[in-house]
């Protein structure tokens, strides 16, 4: 399992450094400069090149990615080019904003996948069952952009039981801010909850139908032991890997839900900073949500290897 | 001549135009405006030219004073606000969010009304000499900035000559290109400025008032970092500023402006500023009583505000417009026939009521628009017609129509422009290929290449500009920065230069007449509407001053309960 970690973690080094070649080749392929950003379409073309020249956007790309990246790697990850902000604080914060709402999404959405689609498996084919797949995956197939208004429009316009932003006002105690993100908590949960209740139920469905199963209740094992004991220890694996995966997108992925939710997270950050130029910026919120990404996947692994002992111990 | 004599001989000129009907009260407003009379003084003028001193404008139901409850002192406003894209600096900002919240903390030298008149701010008076190439202004005394130091000529000195510094990175330097240079503004004493300007420019004033964004006074000592040293003589003073999210504004204790009554400004305590990117969002927002003003509220999707029975959208005569350029360097567009042709394909109405539900003014391809500039002559109606277009297509040696490309950002509503345009064109046998690229794309580049000044055709969204002469300046002369027509007309320069050299009322109007001619003879660009500005606020919110343009001023705001 050492060897597992330690290889995995070794792998994330040259994985960082690949996807930050491939962030500032990208960037070159964006329409515009950095300049051009920070002066607006109305400065005249001197004045852009000026700017350009003085931050030194004008350099040859491989010039330039040096640059930044032995300022990085020792830890000068230098200012945020149009908001003069320093870049490491504003991206551990927006990550961290990014990091509770993904958190408290994940708090809901597991759960209750899990036990909807293990419930599903268990009553296989019954009206229940069809009942879940068809609910579920219709609500995953809503875009988050359209359940995020109605939401808003019927708790936050209509009834005014939930708050319009997901942050609460500056000063506000930190437990108000789970009140702040049940609402553009549930979107997710929406578009999460048929993705992954389908994998549980998947994965209860084939446990089920396993010859250890059948042993264990010939055995005469009560229900619910050969439930809990069995058939959710061993259904749970494809459905680790998956919220692994998804755990991702949940961070660095939520561009919409931030942006209708007006809230801080990274995905905008990189957006923002992909749309102006900013590079010191995005390099630094992209490596950060990839580090999250990889460790997620990593854990997801690791919770996989421990529930089912033949890959912990094939390596 | 003194200056006093000079406006005193002027001041009875206008009375003496209005009196023989030659220019309409409300024109006397506008170039008493213009010339630094007080309101008081202009007041005076019209009670001098008999019969009532109200205007014949058509101000807002905001600042009608008649709907307007006595101020209330103190509390909190909510304003929702799209994030500046970069940070806070006065000399760079160049989008909504950063004009918005540079002009609460910084003011200009002369303000805007609601509809776009001058009025004194930091400077009380402004005269020209007599071809109006140098200008003199007196400042306000007893100002001072937030920072306890005092507003002087130097100020104004630092600032201008700061904004004209190519290396600045100025917003403001290609307004003022080919007008003001570099050496240009000296203080002749503490409380007097001189501008000195490249060529004579009777529309000077507006350089360098409210609807110039970045010509804001700050310190001669203003060494940049502004959200750290938020300095200015405003009447808020900035407590907090998270970029892109939030902001919160204290009032200035300090502050020296007062209202009519005498009492101190501003009425509200605090401004509590959330940004957001979307106009869904900010919507929503608004709908959900989260936030009290939006200080600029765009048509597309604002529907549901104007049914919301807790809401109050107010319109402000615009001069925000889509401009539709045709490139006279590439083909077909050398043609006058062929851009007319366009022209005459266009069903203006249907496109105000299409994209602005019929509440813009509509244009006919020139800048001279009485309903939105009123000492401006009125230009010949340009309806659709399709027989014009077809004759027009044939002696443009286009018989069988042709086609076209017209490039669009895809930006607020011009793409909607370009499909209206599109559906139009049809008929007359014009086939319209839409090249939609993104809004980063759109402006990418440099002169040379970028798409919106070389593109064929294309469509590029301009904000108010306080006069024809200002929007002509900046598009359509051999100098000018921003031409995406690259029309060059030497008639057309010769009386602009003629236009701008005279303060003479009469002679103006003559001029641009021939100027409004020549723009709609000629076609270089299509101006279908000039878009009514919308402003959106709680029934509760009152005093909100400003255009409706991105600059607003808050400091006579207050909230009723």
């Amino acid at each position: 399992m050492l060897r597992l970690i330690g290889r995995r973690l070794l792998l994330m080094v040259p994985t960082l450094i690949l996807a930050s070649m491939l962030i500032f080749a990208l960037a070159e392929v964006l329409p515009g400069d950095v300049g051009r950003s920070i002066l607006g379409p109305y400065a005249t073309q001197q004045q852009v090149d000026i700017l350009n020249h003085t931050l030194g956007a004008d350099k040859p790309l491989y010039e330039r990615y040096a640059h930044w990246a032995s300022g990085f790697v020792t830890g000068r990850w230098g200012d945020s080019l149009l908001l003069k902000v320093p870049v490491f604080p504003a991206v551990m914060k927006a990550l961290g904003n990014s990091l509770l709402l993904a958190g408290f999404a994940l708090v809901i959405i597991v759960p209750t996948s899990i036990l909807v689609g293990v419930f599903a498996g268990l009553r296989r084919d019954s009206f229940l069952d069809r009942g879940i797949t068809i609910s579920t995956l219709s609500m995953t197939v809503i875009p988050e952009f359209v359940s995020g208004v109605i939401l808003i429009w019927i708790f936050a316009v209509w009834l005014k039981w939930l708050p319009v932003q997901a942050m609460p006002p500056q000063g506000s105690p930190f437990i108000d801010r789970f009140y702040y993100l049940i609402l553009p908590a549930i979107p997710l949960m929406f578009l999460e909850l048929g993705y992954i209740a389908r994998m549980a139920r998947v994965g209860t469905v084939q446990v089920l139908g396993m010859p250890y199963i059948r042993t264990a209740v010939l055995k005469g094992l009560p229900r619910r032991r050969v439930i809990f004991g069995h058939v959710l220890r061993n259904a749970m694996v494809p459905t680790v890997t998956v919220i692994g995966s998804q755990v991702g997108w949940l961070i660095g992925g939520l561009v919409v839900i931030e942006t209708l939710f007006v809230y801080p997270g990274i995905g905008k950050l990189m957006v923002d900073a992909a749309q102006t130029h900013d590079l010191p910026m995005l390099e630094a919120a992209v490596l950060a949500v990839a580090v999250i990404y990889m460790v997620a996947n990593l854990i997801a692994d690791i919770v996989v290897a421990l529930l089912n002992p033949r890959i912990r111990m094939g390596g | 001549m003194n200056d006093e004599q000079y406006r005193r001989e002027y001041g009875e000129h206008l009375i003496e135009q209005v009196k023989s009907g030659k220019m309409t009260r409300r024109q006397l407003l506008v170039r008493a405006s213009v010339f630094g009379f007080s309101a008081t003084v202009a007041g005076q003028l019209l009670a001098a030219c008999g019969g009532s001193s109200s205007s014949s404008s058509s101000a807002s139901p905001a600042a009608t004073g008649s709907a307007m409850p006595a101020p209330v002192m103190g509390g909190t406003i909510k304003v929702i606000l799209p994030p500046s894209i970069t940070d806070l600096d006065p000399v760079t900002i160049y989008d909504q969010g950063g004009i918005v919240m540079i002009s609460q903390f910084c003011e200009y030298l002369i303000d805007l009304d609601d509809t776009n008149a001058l009025k004194p701010k930091l400077a009380l008076t402004w005269t020209p000499n007599s071809d109006a190439s140098v200008w003199t202004f007196k400042l306000r005394q007893g100002v001072k900035f937030n920072d306890g130091s005092p507003f002087e000529a130097a100020d104004v000195v630092a600032s201008i000559e700061r904004l004209v510094n190519p290396k600045s990175g100025s917003a403001a330097l290609a307004a003022l290109a080919g007008i003001l240079s570099p050496g240009g503004t000296k203080a002749t004493d503490t409380s007097t400025v001189t501008f000195n300007l490249d060529k004579p420019f009777a529309d000077f004033p507006y350089l360098v008032c409210a609807s110039s964004y970045n010509t804001v006074m700050l310190p001669r000592n203003y060494a940049g970092n502004w959200p750290k040293h938020p300095v200015g003589t405003g009447p808020w003073l900035l407590k907090n500023y998270v970029s892109k999210q939030s902001a919160t504004a204290v009032k200035n204790p300090t502050y020296w402006g007062k209202d009519a009554s005498g009492n101190q400004l501003p009425y509200l305590d605090q401004v509590d500023w959330v940004f957001v990117q979307d106009e869904s969002a900010a919507n929503l927002q608004l709908q959900s009583g989260a936030v009290d003003l939006q200080p600029q509220t765009v048509y597309q999707g604002a529907q549901a505000l104007f049914a919301d029975p807790s809401l109050r959208v107010d319109e402000y005569p615009g001069t925000g417009i889509r401009e539709v350029a045709f490139n006279v360097t590439k083909t077909p567009w050398q043609n006058k026939d062929l851009r007319q042709a366009v022209a005459y394909c266009l069903d203006r109405k249907a496109i105000n009521t299409a994209l602005y539900a019929g509440r813009s003014n509509l244009g006919y391809d020139t800048f001279w628009e009485p309903t939105v500039f009123p000492k401006s002559p009125t230009p010949p109606v340009r309806a659709q017609d399709y027989t014009k277009a077809k004759q027009l297509l044939t002696s443009g040696g286009k018989p069988n129509g042709m086609d076209i490309t017209l490039t669009v950002a895809k930006y607020l509503e011009n793409p909607q422009l370009a499909q209206l345009i599109q559906a139009q064109c049809k008929p007359a046998g014009i086939n319209v290929t839409i090249n939609q690229i993104s809004y980063n794309a759109y402006y990418a580049g440099t002169n040379s290449n970028t798409p919106w000044l070389n593109s064929a055709m294309d469509i590029t969204e301009w904000g108010s500009r306080p006069t024809p002469g200002v929007y002509a300046q900046a598009m359509l002369l051999p100098t000018s920065t921003w031409s995406s027509s690259h029309w060059n007309n030497p008639q057309f320069a010769s009386v602009f230069n003629q236009y701008m050299s005279t303060s003479d009322e009469a002679t103006r109007t003559k001029y641009a007449t021939q100027l409004s001619q020549i723009q709609q003879d000629e076609t270089p660009i299509l101006l279908a509407f000039f878009i009514t500005q919308l402003r959106t606020q709680k029934k509760t919110v009152y005093g909100v001053q400003g255009p409706g343009s991105f600059y607003c001023d808050l400091s006579m705001a207050f909230m009723t309960k």
